[in-house]
């Protein structure tokens, strides 16, 4: 074969010792980043000059990091979207992992949709939150209420604000109740109830749902049901507790009558069953933020029908507890190089920003005087049938607290244990152990030690 | 040496020569990316996270995790209703286009390949509407597949399906192209030798050409293999899209994903990296002594 008699073999050797060289060259530059970026210390974040600010927030919160800019002109502000780990995501904790291995990187302030979150910023491994002491005064942080400073506050140091309260209360579709005569039920039995009349009399129309990733949050933490308990060094997590149980055994005939559809409220297909022209939505127990970021902007329903009572009691225990959905804070990076120009952000987004009419904050701000504010814009709507506000404000106090938040995302678990089974048929009753198992689980790989009784 | 024996060596390093500076673009990124990354997982997975050796305890550390078995069963359903479905179709398909006119064979090759140039996460948004009944333009077969709201179509029995239709869509058009022009280099005329002693299309295309390219489809079922065991996009995307109905710890790639960033336990996420290495590699090494992907000279 003339193949193989042409090229001589110092050819080939050489190409043998350029690769190696090659091989070698890479191998090096490699070791080399990698031992730069090891023993070099932390380095500050990304905005080393005291003017300039980086700035991580959700998409709602977007307009308010635009409103800082524009108000402060001198001030090079970095604005990055990201999902604001919104159900459950774990976004941050990649990130913030990264920055911290890589030893630069880190946001000066962060958004998050997760009112959990800061209790895992501000531990190992993550370690990523900074103390508000001493960066936002005292006499700002005391007009946050307590119950809302004791969601920031983590091994006795407060390393958060949070921006809006999302206290469950009943939304109610004024129009649609006068409309088929009904009266707005006060308690969980009474809502049971008209939920069975309006199966028989007006099928197709919904007096709630639970297909969301925090349908637990609406109805299992204002019923009070221990899922996440800290009880001295235990987390007390027991699904079969009676106050569990005997709303999964108010929801389940209505899961089945089709008055509660396992259904997010945020997919195409509740918003085209229910939403828009046909306005089958008459009641629905959610959180505070539902009034425009739902009713109107998502689902369409006409103005003039909407409008809030005070969350459901059981039978006639008191007081009256009820959920919460969201609830974000606000963080400041323990790493940024620009600690007083991040609080100056907080601060203004936190208790200068107010815009109204269509513009207004989707949620009720948690800072008091700006709700104050706030309430009285949102009175005077012209989209809602009637003042949302009293029950607004009432509920605003009535958060239970006997739900600790948690290192560990929770609502992936309520999705895809009991969501997807509920889709596919299954009873919430039937559901409440496995439900209790999975959060067990999850509570245990993130390091609790797990009661369950 | 014998002289056979040295003729033989030098024929082979003018071979290896010749192909260097093929392959030789591509070293660098190997090495980068490839081999130095599996090495420093190597060494992260036998260590603890202050650099002690820690034997075997990151694996049996991972393996008692509650969602490491459930997230190994999904994948291995996955790659076996992937490969299942790629080896046949892919084949059968290959065969039925070498049968046909070059235009009409053409054509079709483009068709199929034509999913395949969209990258992965935009293929799982299309999918994502596909699977939709209430925008799907194929709503009428979700309907007949039980599907009357996007939550059923991803409902936890289906998703090994899903995956591996999505990975079938986007994979399948270019493993048809490479079959294709595997069964351009068989010669003419054993062909036409088989036609003239009788042999029919089907006979043609079973006992001659698909054993003629067996290493084709050896190779092409380690790829598929590996990149099936080590599935992350598209049930990534489905969590997120699905608002969380799909767990983020679906696959065993995301399992590990999980461990990194979410517990900041690298040591444990290395672990699961190296045993999805020990199962490809093992795969393959079966698979290459099964089919004589490497034999020359026959």
């Amino acid at each position: 074969m003339s193949r193989g008699s042409a090229p001589p073999r110092t050819s080939s050797r050489r190409l043998r010792r350029s690769v190696l060289a090659l091989l070698a060259m890479t191998g090096m530059v490699v070791i080399a980043a990698c031992g730069g970026s090891s023993s070099s210390s932390p380095k500050p974040g990304a905005s080393k000059s005291s003017n300039s600010l980086t700035v991580w927030v959700d998409a709602a919160r977007l307009p308010v990091a635009q409103a800082y800019v524009k108000a402060h002109p001198k001030v090079h502000v970095n604005i990055v979207t990201f999902d604001g780990d919104g159900n459950g995501a774990t976004t941050m904790q990649t990130k913030i992992q990264l920055w911290n291995r890589t030893g630069g990187g880190w946001p000066d302030v962060v958004f998050s949709e997760q009112v959990n979150d800061p209790v895992w910023m501000a531990q190992k491994p993550f370690e990523f939150a900074a103390p508000l002491k001493g960066l936002i005064p005292d006499d700002l942080l005391s007009k946050w209420p307590a119950p809302s400073t004791a969601q920031c506050t983590i091994n006795g140091m407060q390393y958060c604000v949070q921006d809006n309260l999302a206290q469950v209360v009943l939304w109610v579709n004024k129009k649609l109740m006068d409309e088929f005569g009904y009266a707005v039920p006060k308690t969980w039995q009474e809502w049971a109830a008209l939920g069975q009349k309006v199966a028989a009399e007006h099928p197709g129309y919904i007096v709630g749902n639970i297909g969301d990733s925090f349908g637990h949050w609406i109805y299992l933490w204002g019923n009070q049901c221990p899922l996440e308990q800290s009880q001295g060094s235990k987390l007390l997590i027991n699904s079969t507790d009676e106050h569990c149980t005997r709303v999964a055994g108010l929801l389940d005939p209505m899961i089945k009558n089709g008055t509660v559809p396992p259904l997010s409220v945020f997919t195409p297909d509740f918003a085209q069953k229910y939403g828009g022209a046909k306005d089958k939505v008459l009641l629905m127990p959610g959180p505070s933020w539902y009034a425009q970021a739902l009713f109107d902007q998502t689902l369409h329903i006409p103005a003039g029908e909407i409008t809030a009572a005070p969350p459901l009691q059981w039978e006639n225990e008191t007081p009256i507890t009820t959920g919460q959905v969201g609830g974000g804070p606000w963080i400041i990076a323990k790493r940024s190089g620009n600690l007083t120009g991040a609080a100056d952000f907080v601060i203004w987004a936190t208790t200068v920003f107010s815009p109204t009419g269509k513009d207004a904050r989707p949620g009720y701000p948690a800072y008091a005087p700006l709700a104050d504010k706030w309430l009285a814009d949102l009175a005077g709507n012209s989209y809602f049938a009637a003042d949302p506000t009293p029950a607004l404000k009432a509920a605003a106090g009535q958060v239970w607290s006997g739900w600790t938040l948690v290192t560990y995302p929770d609502q992936p678990v309520w999705s895809n244990t009991v969501v997807t089974q509920l889709v596919a048929g299954k009873s919430l009753s039937s559901l409440m152990q496995p439900f209790g198992d999975a959060l067990a689980q999850a509570a245990q790989a993130s390091g609790y030690t797990v009661a369950r009784q | 040496m014998s002289p056979v024996r040295a003729q033989a060596t030098r024929t082979r390093s003018l071979r290896a020569a010749r192909g260097l500076p093929f392959v030789l673009p591509y070293l660098p990124f190997l090495v980068v990316f490839g081999i130095l990354p599996m090495i420093y997982a190597l060494y992260l997975a036998f260590t603890t996270d202050t650099g002690d050796w820690a034997g075997l305890g990151n694996f049996t550390r991972t393996i008692s995790d509650y969602r490491f078995l459930p997230a190994f069963e999904h994948i291995l359903l996955y790659t076996g209703v992937w490969l299942g479905s790629l080896i046949v179709i892919v084949v059968g398909l290959a065969l039925l286009l070498h049968g046909r006119a070059n235009r009409v064979s053409a054509t079709f090759r483009f068709l199929f390949y034509i999913p395949g140039a969209l990258a992965g996460a935009s293929a799982v948004l299309v999918w994502l509407f596909m699977l939709d009944p209430s925008v799907s333009p194929g709503s009428f077969l979700l309907h007949l597949l039980g599907s009357q709201l996007f939550v059923e179509s991803i409902a936890p029995g289906k998703l090994p399906f899903v995956f591996a239709m999505i990975a079938f869509w986007t994979g399948a058009g270019g493993w048809i192209v490479v079959m294709y022009g595997a069964l351009n280099t068989i010669p003419h005329e054993l062909e036409e030798a088989a036609r003239i002693d009788g042999a029919g299309p089907m006979t043609v295309a079973l006992r001659l050409k698909l054993p003629l390219i067996r290493k084709w489809i050896a190779y092409m079922t380690i790829l598929a293999f590996a990149t099936g065991t080590q599935l992350f996009v598209e049930p990534q995307l489905v969590n997120q899209a699905s608002l969380g109905l799909v767990p983020d710890t679906w696959s065993s790639n995301q399992l590990a994903y999980q461990m990194a960033f979410r517990y900041g336990d690298f040591n444990a996420a290395a672990a699961i990296s190296v045993d999805l290495i020990a199962i490809g590699l093992i795969a393959a090494w079966l698979i290459v002594k099964r089919t004589g992907l490497f034999r020359t000279g026959d």
